[in-house]
């Protein structure tokens, strides 16, 4: 197949949530010396903004996000090891830390939006829910992360978003990270309010944002 | 034999009650703490919570076991507490409840995805809800209210489970948001769709709660109305949360913009109304006051 033709069947595997598809066309796309960037950028990565535009517009649903985030997972789990091999990074984007802070055991849309960042090309830390806000600091030191994202699904504990600015100014790290917070009592008000860099309504806003905040669309 | 609730909501609108846990928190429990504890380590307060909605004029409470299917309290090592925990929840509304108030056993989402989004399997599901609803017939309920729910798939294996142990009636809610298609769960299930199936499966009466404001919720109420011949249930959040300066949060709407669509909901087709997310006795006691003035014009 020539890129003309494999392209759109990559974009269409992700929108349609196949998984075996995506992975057969990236393997494909391996053994046919296919230049893998430009696979990624052209063949995949407008599947998830496709599958994204569809969740805006009320036509796609969780189920449809999930299965479409891991059909985009299976392909990258061909195409990684390949572009690693060659000294391309596949995760463009850069390194995230997320979680749902402390106290806060709700995890589903924590999971989407991870599911989601990795799917858009970040490399995601996940420290499940329930996490103390120090373990996220120490985290992102240790790995290198640029972006910190934090989830709260209730009014009681969205204030440890607030908290979490606090503690990262007390360590002097304050401009070292991007914080993003979520989850259903947070605005893009509370964000601003509390001093952290963005909120997202939802998994597909959220890597828009961490996109655009890592300084490319 | 018509159940003696099933019997009144055919002769006026019935109140439920407000939210719970914000008023547990009012009163000290922990942010992050299982409420469902309290019902063993503070039954005075829950019981002074119930009671308050009983004043404030509900007809019904909802026990303090939204969490309490075994899956939900493996979450913070309770699982092994399922039963005890329900059985204490029924029995403290019980208590708080005047002659002729009724106590629903609260039921809400396991937080764990059926497959092939998530782990579990409808099998787990009834087992789970099966052995919660036990507890909570055990200890009095005189319903069960499945709640919260936003996958049709996990509402349904909750009746089922609630229907394999007894053989009380049982209320069905789902959480649905706004779509220009109409109203969905995150699942994606249509508010129709979901009463229809709820009613096929022998549902008491089915409905919505949480999420939408109560302006929201009379359209989703009408939807509901037009799919369903059962009792419709009607539960709104009173607007989106609003955290203030001082680490409060307060909530969109004011009382009087909450109550201001109660009459619409009640004309829209609901029998059951009362409060979710933000609401308070205070809440109730407007809402009963709109519903006997209704009453008696």
């Amino acid at each position: 197949m020539t890129k003309n033709e494999i392209f759109p069947k990559m974009t269409e595997a992700i929108v349609a949530g196949d998984r075996k598809a995506a992975r057969a066309l990236a393997e494909e796309a391996v053994r046919s010396g296919l230049d893998l960037p430009e696979v990624v950028e052209k063949g995949y990565v407008p599947g998830i903004q496709k599958v994204g535009e569809l969740w805006e517009q009320g036509e796609y649903f969780l189920p449809e996000l999930i299965t479409s985030a891991e059909a985009m997972k299976a392909a990258m789990a061909v195409l990684e090891p390949e572009l690693n091999r060659k000294g391309v990074g596949a995760r463009m984007g850069g390194k995230i830390v997320i979680g749902t802070v402390e106290g806060d055991i709700h995890d589903i849309g924590k999971n989407l939006v991870a599911s989601m960042l990795q799917a858009g090309g970040f490399e995601v830390f996940d420290l499940g829910a329930d996490v103390k806000l120090e373990k996220f600091i120490e985290t992102a030191e240790a790995v290198g992360a640029g972006m910190i994202c934090l989830s709260a699904l209730l009014t009681t504990t969205m204030v440890n978003q607030r908290r979490f600015i606090a503690l990262l100014r007390d360590k002097g790290l304050r401009d070292k990270y991007r914080v993003l917070v979520g989850g259903a009592p947070a605005s893009g008000k509370w964000a601003e309010e509390i001093g952290a860099d963005g909120y997202a309504e939802n998994a597909v806003a959220a890597v828009k944002l961490a996109k655009s905040l890592a300084g490319h669309s | 034999m018509t159940h003696p609730l099933l019997s009144l909501a055919g002769t006026r609108t019935v109140l439920f009650d407000g939210a719970l846990g914000t008023e547990l928190m009012a009163r000290g429990l922990d942010r992050g703490a299982a409420p469902e504890l309290w019902n063993i380590d503070r039954p005075d307060a829950v019981r002074e919570v119930h009671a308050a909605y009983f004043a404030a004029g509900a007809d019904i409470v909802s026990t303090n076991s939204f969490g309490g299917t075994s899956i939900r309290l493996a979450a913070h090592g309770l699982e092994a507490r399922a039963f005890e925990l329900n059985h204490a929840a029924a029995r403290l509304a019980r208590e708080a409840a005047p002659a002729g108030g009724f106590v629903a056993g609260s039921m809400g989402p396991t937080g764990i995805f059926l497959a092939p989004q998530g782990p579990a399997t409808e099998a787990e599901f009834v087992a789970a809800y099966a052995e919660q609803a036990r507890g909570l017939a055990a200890g009095g309920v005189d319903l069960f209210i499945i709640e919260t729910q936003y996958d049709l798939r996990e509402a349904l294996a909750a009746l089922k489970g609630a229907q394999s142990v007894s053989r009380l009636p049982v209320f069905v809610t789902l959480t649905f948001s706004a779509f220009p298609r109409g109203y969905f769960t995150i699942m994606g299930d249509p508010a129709a769709r979901s009463a229809a199936e709820a009613e096929k499966a022998g549902a008491a009466a089915v409905g919505a709660n949480c999420n939408l404001t109560s302006e929201q919720m009379v359209g989703c109420v009408k939807a509901i109305r037009a799919a369903t011949s059962l009792p419709v249930v009607a539960q709104a959040n009173a607007g989106q949360p609003v955290p203030a300066a001082d680490g409060t949060v307060g909530y969109s709407q004011t009382l009087e913009d909450f109550i201001r669509s109660v009459p619409g909901t009640v004309a829209a087709g609901a029998g059951f109304v009362g409060g979710c997310c933000g609401t308070n006795p205070d809440t109730i006691r407007a809402m009963a006051r709109i519903i006997r003035r209704e009453e008696k014009s």
